[in-house]
């Protein structure tokens, strides 16, 4: 039946999405080796309910439609609406500022001061008073503004991490 | 060719220390606490799986028998699509009639929940209004005879194993997708 | 019912083969590595469903093992100690320009990897190199002397 094809797809992607959303990534610059083999699991495991018993051509196709029209409408709506890309992508979090974390934050997004760390090493900043703000990006990447930038060139805008 | 529309650049992203960062903390507040939730359901569907309420577990398992026991079926009340499972047709010596055995088996079973395999093979298949009629040929009893399914469509599907001169096992099922 | 069990095994598996394979310096994955990785989590789907391939139990299967991947990330930010097993330290590969020979040996860095870090972050010459970090990506960080 073609419509439980289609509606097992469309709800495979879906629950991923949501998956994907509420696990979480560790930020930082780059997933770890685990990470990619955690995003095929699920990937896979999903996959293998969205496909079932019905391995023929046709449903593969009609399948990989349904999930590119999902994620074009998903894509239009969070261009659309604010509220939605809040929503699909979160909102960007002040880890630190004025040389105090935001605990409250910092608990709920289970990261450790290493994380900010081992970011704040990869600009240079040798340790932690050199970090004006740090900001965990809604894309997973955590950005650190230091602070020595602030007080040499106050003119200028404080120049982002690449 | 028309210039292209275009727009003033409005800084309206809001602040933190000076820096454009757009951080919305009671968003994030909400979305904290609806992830909470979603975490609460994902353990509490878990424990349902793990109870079988979505089948294949202990709650999903049923029995069945005719009021003198001549038949008893064990069943799974909960099943999944496109997963196979076994139903379990038990006969009493009291329903051997003759060195055979007659039992009816209606579309519901056969079509709706995908019979693959009848195990041990049947004497003789006969098709009858609304379902089909197996015979076998009975040594002794008690006896079992195994039904392996595999649903292809989710829904609620009722089924009906009469053996001859008995009442019949009227039971539905609900198929998970 | 079995298939939470078994994705639950079927994570933590994964997680010991992956974290026992050494990292590699540098933080690149080499197109080896990528079909590795795809190799790992693809062979050990067929084993966590089984012969049970419906929805039910696949997003029950995805469900335990976000579950898991959440308990653990929990686990990490609560304890410095879990953090250390499960993701390794942060190791000091040069320091004050000298290599730490134990820590080269042991992660069996190549002076090329370490080379082609310090040219990525603006270094001409390894002896400019003040400290150098091997962080628990695999990545290097590269601090250089000052003028």
């Amino acid at each position: 039946m073609a419509i439980f094809i289609i509606a097992r797809a469309a709800f495979g992607y879906m629950f991923l999405v949501l998956m994907v959303r509420v696990v979480g990534r560790r930020p930082g610059k780059q997933l770890t080796p685990f990470e990619f083999v955690l995003i095929f699991y699920l990937g896979g495991l999903t996959l293998t309910g969205m496909v079932g018993s019905e391995g023929s051509l046709t449903n593969a196709i009609t399948q990989i439609i349904t999930v590119a029209l999902c994620h074009y409408v998903l894509s239009y709506l969070r261009f659309r609406f604010t509220t939605f890309a809040k929503i699909l992508d979160g909102t960007p979090l002040v880890l630190m500022e004025k040389s105090t974390w935001r605990t409250e934050t910092l608990k709920r997004v289970n990261i450790q001061d290493d994380d900010v760390m081992h970011v704040a090493r990869q600009q240079g900043i040798k340790d932690l008073s050199g970090i004006k703000t740090a900001v965990l990006e809604s894309f997973g990447e955590i950005t650190i503004v230091p602070s020595r930038v602030d007080e040499e060139e106050k003119s200028d805008p404080p120049s982002s991490s690449q | 060719m028309p210039d292209p529309e275009t727009n003033p650049v409005v800084d309206s992203v809001p602040k933190v220390n000076e820096i454009a960062v757009g951080e919305d903390l009671a968003f994030q507040r909400k979305w904290w606490r609806f992830e909470r939730i979603i975490w609460l359901l994902f353990v509490v569907i878990l424990v349902c799986d793990l109870l079988g309420l979505f089948g294949r577990g202990w709650f999903s398992k049923a029995k069945c028998s005719t009021p003198d026991h001549a038949l008893t079926v064990d069943y799974q009340r909960i099943e999944r699509a496109s997963t196979p499972s076994t139903l379990t047709l038990h006969f009493d010596p009291s329903s051997v009639q003759d060195r055979h055995i007659v039992v009816f088996v209606s579309n519901g079973l056969i079509k709706s929940l995908g019979a693959r395999r009848i195990s041990p093979q049947p004497a003789i298949s006969a098709l009858s209004e609304g379902g089909v009629t197996y015979t076998f040929d009975v040594r002794s009893a008690p006896t079992i005879v195994e039904i392996r399914l595999q649903p292809q469509m989710p829904g609620e599907y009722a089924f009906r194993i009469q053996t001859a001169g008995n009442a019949p096992i009227r039971r539905t099922v609900l198929v998970v997708p | 019912m079995g298939t939470i069990l078994r994705a639950f095994g079927g994570y933590l598996i994964l997680l010991i083969v992956v974290r026992v394979l050494k990292r590699r310096a540098g933080s690149q994955m080499t197109m080896f590595e990528f079909v590795f990785i795809f190799l790992m989590g693809g062979v050990i789907i067929p084993s966590t469903v089984g012969k049970d391939r419906s929805v039910t139990n696949c997003t029950c299967a995805v469900i335990a093992v976000g579950f898991m991947h959440r308990a653990l990330s929990w686990a990490k930010s609560r304890s410095p100690k879990i953090g250390a097993v499960l993701d390794g330290v942060p190791l000091v590969i040069i320091k004050n320009g000298e290599w730490q020979k134990e820590v080269v040996h042991g992660m069996k860095l190549r002076r090329e990897d370490v080379e082609a870090a310090a040219r990525a972050s603006g270094v001409k010459s390894i002896d400019d190199v003040d400290y150098a970090i091997l962080e628990r990506n695999g990545g290097i960080s590269i601090f250089p002397k000052e003028k």
